[in-house]
């Protein structure tokens, strides 16, 4: 039986780290050769979703490598990239797919050997976790993750992070990291039960013990989901079973 | 120095007090500035679903009075604000007042919500009690006065998006505070309450235990706007719940939690929460109420309460709940409780709600410090009872729960006391403050073909639950000359008034429909909204879609959705055939009749008097004084006569007032601004006298029961508890007060089954005499037999006292009566004591029989001759029992005191002086804008037969000579728009405006 | 039979009538869903053209309601229909038109439960009738 050769994809900015790449390239310095690149021209371009279409098809590992901080050419591309990576990797701890298998580093264009060694050590802690298990069950799982992702408010909260948490607000005013961490944290579990549960319920009508126990979550929060759902017109009650409203997504 | 009075008046709290205060100032004459803490205006009413005891929709009956709040000219509302000091004196204070940063222009903002869509951050939504979550950026309910958003700064993360979104650049993050100087000659706080907040009884688990919630949090579930669309769920997992259980005097009648006061609204509302659940459930819940006493002492508030017991089934246990527990599991509740009988009981419930009581707001003893104003023990603030709306401070007016835990109607009534005092205060002033409407000139559109344009409402899910409402208005693009169509979610909200006025502009409408609710209640509204466009509020016409068609047919939405179709189709086929009127003008008689010469009577004819308006006071005594001559100390231990004898002089000094004592009235005619009152006085009807008159207070009292129970009138030792407080008072038959045991019975001729209602004062009556009683004679032993102890607000400090002292308590209902037996002499009384569950043997030597209220009973004679309704037990029926507690549906007549319902000496005075203040907004003007919906005659057509003459009851139609013909002519001041004669004219020539014959045919034609 | 949906117009008067059967609507008084209203100031306002017309055009049965005697907020409106109606019940049966197609009720402001009953039987005497030839 030959060695599990996992696939891995890396998302390279122009300026720096696939100069990186360039470099350990001209110095000749061997490494893993399960890495694909796909050239970007800042790591701030790197939509989440493109890792998530990665994993559906059975990438096993996705790296993201930018410019370190300060270097960045479009001078904070990669601390929006950070944010919205730290994210996804959030989102990704809440399915059963390792979150480790998303890595974010940075690398400069001076630094061809680190490049190499970044990308053995990714290979190494892939090829121990092995091939990504691409089910029914883990499917559902990251196109939530992916509708979450494609969603405003994943995308809009990620976009300001940066601007303020380390620059200022609208107000002149800076919201301390940690609570905005925590904030997103609360949102991004919220807004992935949100996503599940629609999803469960363009085909079926479900009730909320239903829900909860095809989402392994509490039934009050099960609740909570559904009716911010249905507040928002995008899921309606469509009877009564069992004592309980039964819901469905609305079809509009 | 200027001594002039400032003409206008700052108005603190924009629930629907101080609402209905704004309303009456700014339509005598008057600039009102109302503040309210809150981004918007509504105050409690506004969360509520419903309202007892008419199950009305509490926003429905609420919105039309905030949209004419948001529009009058002459009140500037005031939000997110608070008063943060206060200089000079009555008639021209100086108030400085904190306008909160809301970081929204106003001016700007359309209300259309884009922002909130897109705002990431959600927080708990204080206005649904926290059972949803609301965005950062938000407006609290959908028909929000003003509709304009605000962002909520503290939780904001500053991130931007709304600014960028905001096509009308309403957003201003630069926004600060605003401290602005408002000069002002009166203040009416009308601040509100709080709900209680239940988690001090941990034994109850509110908090905890998800599924125990409050009345307020149950208020919302059942709103169709609430955190779960209308449906009754319960919080936890949304499970339809089966069980509910009710507790009451949570934060109410408890030592304990510093709450020694009844809130006086739960009882009634708790019934009225059971009795909505029920309806809401399709397949059957049980409520249960557990209760010390049942308090429903307000006008039909007893037969509210049967009808839950009776055809509701709502289960009502007089126990205490002792402790809740929740399995974990089910998260259903155990109740523990022990019954009457003194058994420990347990029971299961899915979900368990608290009726909390009203609390003070945590910030009223600041404010009262910045004003000057006297708080009572619980921080209400302090008022008396023959100045009900005063506060201890000139020029300062309290109404509404700030004043003590108190009803809508109450409230309402209070809130134009207020206004009528501030109107007094400041009457040379009248007038001085006020900018006059500009309407934009009227369209012409006789020559136009019609181009109508049809709204039709949701009304939340009231009419769009059971009629498909963009089925309908697809339905009614095609009809003839329907040129616009579409649906809102509520009609009424302030910022469809704007869409409407944008679509009319924007289509050239010329007739615009609306499908929502009755045009008894919106009409006026609309007819605003078209008029601010341009076009002549008569081109106008209502639909009522909801009222008559989606809740009597819940069960048949197909039917419904048919029937909505028809009816809008025949509303546009007379919005075809409208035309533009007039309203003609009266001239106001600037005097008042006021019927009645008790303290209401007297009390609504000196707030008029000092307004400079004559009043003709009636009363058919030979003195003034009614009730109050037979009443010597109030329950707070007010002298009475005292109060009593200077009323009356002041109004034998006020030159503006004619007394007429020994007085009947024989005959009223005119109408509103115009009437011609025949008054016989004398003993023996010598004299007829004949007034003329703009407005008319009726004021006729009531009466005490005499019994026909209990051996009354036969054994002198049978006494009334007006009888007893005489003999009190008199100190000649001291000797009775040797008697040692003395039983009061209360409910005589109350609470029965010929009079259902409650007399709402005997209890606290009784226990006033009692205590007296115990001062004269500490040795007595004083038994109270009762139903229910009904001493509501602050009067429960009375009953507390009782006890205190030792008057002994003791239940009895219909089940078990009390018999009433005289043995050699001796009398006897067998009653069942509930609680040693065995007969108990009294001998008194004194029976006092706490004996109802009964209505007048020429009140019947009165009502015909205004044309006025009474109900069935006799009382006067007013408008509306919420929120036109002293208006009469006729206009120009109003109603105070007794006549309306049994009440207190402070509660006739707050009635009278509202009803006073209400005919002011009538007497306040010269001029009078009569309906224009009147008859009128083609004088080419006419053959002069008189037909339409002789059937007029108001004699309006009189003969002219034309062309040397005789034809009939309509006085048009006089008609007031039947159409009777119109039906009966034979040649065609009789029509009435806004139901001609061609219109009404276009509607049957259209079926 | 049963399918049979009969057309019937309820007249109301402004300020009884109607407002009871607005009271039907706010106290959900569940009611036979097949007539429409049409409101007038006053039952007085009704025309007998109004009524034949609205027969003749296939109405099967026609209500009037209006303000109890003595309530009429025009005083007397009410007696001027009563007397229209009694006439024009004569007329129907000259016309062949069974007069139980034409009733006249008096229903206050206050009667939301009569308003429903009044109409629940109305209509259930015309379905019995059927359909007007």
């Amino acid at each position: 039986m030959s060695e599990f050769q996992p696939k891995i994809l890396g998302f390279l900015c122009n300026w720096c780290s696939y100069a990186g790449a360039d470099l350990a390239g001209v110095s000749r310095i061997q490494y893993r050769p399960n890495i694909r690149v796909i050239r970007v021209m800042c790591s701030g371009r790197v939509d989440p979703v493109f890792i998530i279409n990665a994993f559906l098809r059975k990438i096993d590992g996705v790296m993201v490598l930018g410019c370190h901080f300060g270097d960045c050419h479009y001078l904070n591309g990669n601390y929006n990239a950070e944010k919205r990576i730290l994210a996804a990797r959030k989102l990704l701890s809440l399915t059963e797919i390792e979150k480790d298998r998303l890595y974010l580093d940075w690398v400069s264009a001076a630094e061809g050997e680190r490049f190499a060694n970044l990308v053995n050590t990714f290979t190494e802690r892939i090829k121990n976790l092995g091939e990504i298990k691409i089910n029914d069950g883990t499917k559902e799982m990251l196109l939530a993750v992916k509708d979450v992702l494609e969603g405003e408010r994943f995308r809009h909260l990620t976009g300001v992070e940066y601007q303020v948490t380390e620059k200022e607000n609208v107000y002149g005013e800076k919201i301390p990291v940690e609570d905005f961490e925590k904030k997103l944290e609360q949102i991004l579990y919220e807004e992935y039960i949100k996503a599940r549960i629609l999803r469960l319920l363009q085909n079926n009508e479900l009730t909320i013990p239903q829900i909860a126990q095809k989402l392994n979550t509490a039934l009050d929060f099960a609740f909570k989901c559904v009716c911010s759902l249905q507040e928002n017109n995008i899921v309606e009650m469509k009877g009564i079973r069992n004592g309980y409203p039964i819901y469905s997504a609305n079809k509009y | 120095m200027n001594t002039q009075k400032i003409g206008a008046v700052l108005v603190v709290g924009g629930g629907i007090g101080g609402i209905q205060a704004s309303l009456d100032l700014a339509n005598s004459g008057f600039k009102v500035y109302l503040i309210d803490s809150a981004p918007a205006i509504g105050g409690i009413m506004a969360m509520l679903d419903k309202t007892f005891p008419t199950n009305d929709c509490s926003m429905c009956i609420m919105a039309p009075k905030l949209v004419e709040c948001a529009r009058h000219l002459n009140i500037k509302i005031i939000p997110d604000a608070k008063i943060e000091g206060l200089s000079g004196d009555a008639g021209n204070f100086q108030v400085k007042v904190r306008k909160k940063a809301r970081y929204i222009d106003a001016k700007k903002c359309t209300g259309c919500g884009e922002c909130k869509k897109h705002c990431p951050i959600e927080v708990a939504d204080r206005f649904n009690q926290g059972l949803t979550r609301r965005k950062t950026i938000y407006i609290d309910y959908p028909q929000a006065v003003p509709a304009v958003y605000a962002i909520d700064k503290n939780n904001c993360i500053g991130c931007g998006v709304c600014e960028k979104l905001c096509l009308a650049g309403a957003i201003n993050y630069k926004d600060t505070d605003i401290v602005e100087n408002i000069n002002v000659g009166a203040i009416i706080l009308s601040p509100g309450v709080d709900v209680f907040d239940p988690k001090v009884y941990t034994k109850f688990g509110y908090g905890i235990y998800k599924n125990v919630v409050t009345s307020l949090e149950f208020e919302r579930i059942l709103s169709a706007s609430g955190p779960f669309s209308g449906h009754l769920l319960r919080p936890y997992e949304g499970k339809i719940p089966k069980k509910i259980a009710f507790i009451q005097c949570v934060g109410s009648r408890d030592p304990q939690v510093g709450k020694n006061y009844c809130s006086s609204v739960c009882c009634t509302y708790a019934i009225k929460e059971a009795i909505i659940a029920k309806e809401h459930s399709k397949n059957g819940l049980e409520t249960t109420v557990f209760y010390m006493d049942i308090r429903t002492f307000g006008k039909g508030f007893e037969d509210y309460f049967n009808r839950a017991k009776e055809e509701y089934g709502v289960r009502f246990i007089r126990a205490g709940v002792s402790k809740i527990e929740e399995i974990s599991e089910t998260k259903n509740l155990i109740l523990y409780y022990e019954n009457e009988e003194g058994a420990i009981k347990k029971e299961e419930f899915d979900m368990v709600v608290l009726s909390v009581g009203l609390v003070p707001k945590p910030d009223m003893w600041n404010l009262s410090r910045i004003l000057r104003v006297n708080l009572n023990n619980f921080n209400f603030c302090r008022t008396s009872e023959f100045i009900p709306v005063d506060t201890i401070r000139d020029g300062i007016f309290v109404c509404g729960t700030f004043a003590g835990p108190k009803d809508i109607p109450e409230t309402v009534a209070q809130a134009s006391a207020a206004a009528g005092r501030a109107m007094a205060l400041l009457t040379e002033s009248r007038g001085s403050l006020v900018a006059k409407k500009k309407y934009p000139d009227e369209v012409d559109v006789s020559n136009e073909k019609p181009r109508i344009g049809v709204f039709v409402c949701h009304c939340g899910i009231n009419i769009g639950g059971y009629v498909n409402v963009p089925e309908v208005v697809e339905y009614v693009k095609q009809l003839p000359d329907v040129v616009y169509a579409e649906n809102n979610l509520y009609t009424c909200s302030q910022d469809t008034q704007k869409r409407i006025i944008e679509k009319i502009r924007e289509h050239k409408l010329n007739r615009v429909v609306v499908a929502s609710c009755t045009p008894r209640t919106h009409e006026p509204l609309f007819r605003e909204t078209i008029r601010e466009a341009g076009l002549n509020q008569y081109l106008f016409e209502m639909a009522n879609i909801r009222d008559q068609c989606s809740w009597i047919h819940m069960y048949e939405p197909e039917s419904a959705t048919e029937k909505a179709k028809d009816l809008v189709r025949m509303a546009v086929a007379k919005a075809r055939l409208l035309a533009p009127l007039k309203r003609v003008e009266i001239d106001v008689i600037q005097k008042a009749l006021v019927i009645g010469g008790g303290i209401a009577g007297m009390s609504s004819a000196l707030l008029l008097a000092e307004q400079g308006f004559e009043v003709f006071l009636v009363e058919k005594e030979n003195e003034l004084g009614g009730n109050l001559r037979h009443i010597y100390k109030t329950v707070e231990n007010r002298d009475v006569r005292y109060f009593l004898n200077q009323t009356i002089e002041k109004i034998r000094a006020n030159k503006l007032i004619k007394v007429y004592t020994n007085a009947r009235i024989k005959e009223i005619t005119g109408f509103v601004g115009n009437y011609r009152t025949k008054i016989s006085v004398g003993k023996f009807e010598d004299e007829e006298i004949e007034i003329e008159h703009g407005v008319v207070i009726v004021a006729t009292g009531a009466q005490e029961y005499k019994p026909t129970e209990y051996l009354y009138g036969k054994d002198s030792r049978i006494i009334t508890q007006r009888e007893l407080e005489e003999k009190i008072f008199n100190h000649s038959t001291t000797e009775f007060f040797n008697d040692k045991t003395i039983v009061m019975i209360q409910c005589v001729g109350s609470r029965d089954n010929e009079r259902k209602y409650c007399s709402r004062i005997c209890c606290s009556q009784a226990i006033k005499n009692a205590l007296n009683l115990l001062e004269i004679n500490p040795d007595a032993n004083i038994y109270i037999l009762y139903k229910d102890i009904r001493t509501y607000g602050f009067k429960e400090e009375l009953y507390r006292q009782a006890r205190e002292k030792g008057i002994v308590f003791i239940r009895y209902d219909d089940a078990k009566k009390l018999e009433l037996q005289t043995e050699n002499g001796k009398l006897k009384i067998k009653i069942f004591e509930p609680i040693l569950k065995e007969d108990l043997i009294i001998d008194p030597d004194l029976i006092v029989l706490s004996s109802g209220i009964i209505a007048e009973p020429n009140n019947a004679e009165i009502a015909k001759m205004l044309k006025v309704p009474i109900n069935s037990d006799g009382f006067f029926l007013e408008a509306h029992v919420k929120l036109r507690p002293v208006d009469f549906a006729t206009e120009g007549v109003f109603l105070a005191g007794m006549a309306h319902s049994p009440m207190t000496i402070a509660e006739s005075i707050a009635q009278a002086q509202a009803a006073a203040a209400r005919a002011t907004t009538i007497l306040s003007d010269k001029k009078y804008y009569a309906e224009a919906t009147i008859s009128s005659v083609n004088e080419e057509l006419c053959a002069g037969c008189g037909m339409c003459g002789a059937l007029c009851p108001y004699e309006a139609i009189v003969y002219k000579e034309k062309d040397g013909k005789k034809i009939s002519s309509v006085n048009e001041a006089l008609c007031k728009g039947c159409g009777t004669c119109v039906a009966s004219c034979p040649s065609g020539a009789m029509t009435q405006y806004g139901f001609t014959k061609k219109q009404i045919m276009a509607m049957v034609e259209a079926l | 039979m049963s399918d049979y949906k009969p057309k019937i117009i309820v007249f109301c008067c402004n300020w009884c009538s109607y407002a009871g059967a607005d009271l039907a609507g706010v106290s959900r008084l569940q009611m036979n869903p097949n007539f429409r209203i049409i409101r007038t100031m006053c039952s007085g306002r009704i025309e007998p053209e109004f009524i034949l017309t609205a027969f003749k055009k296939g109405v099967d049965g026609i209500l009037l309601t209006g303000c109890h005697p003595g309530d009429c907020h025009y005083i007397s409106g009410n007696y001027k229909a009563l007397r229209r109606y009694n006439a024009l019940k004569l007329l129907l049966k000259e016309m062949g038109i069974d007069d139980r197609r034409l009733k006249l009720e008096w229903i206050s402001a206050g009667e939301g439960a009569r308003f429903q009953e009044v109409i629940n039987n109305f209509i259930k005497t015309i379905t019995e009738l059927g359909p007007i030839v």
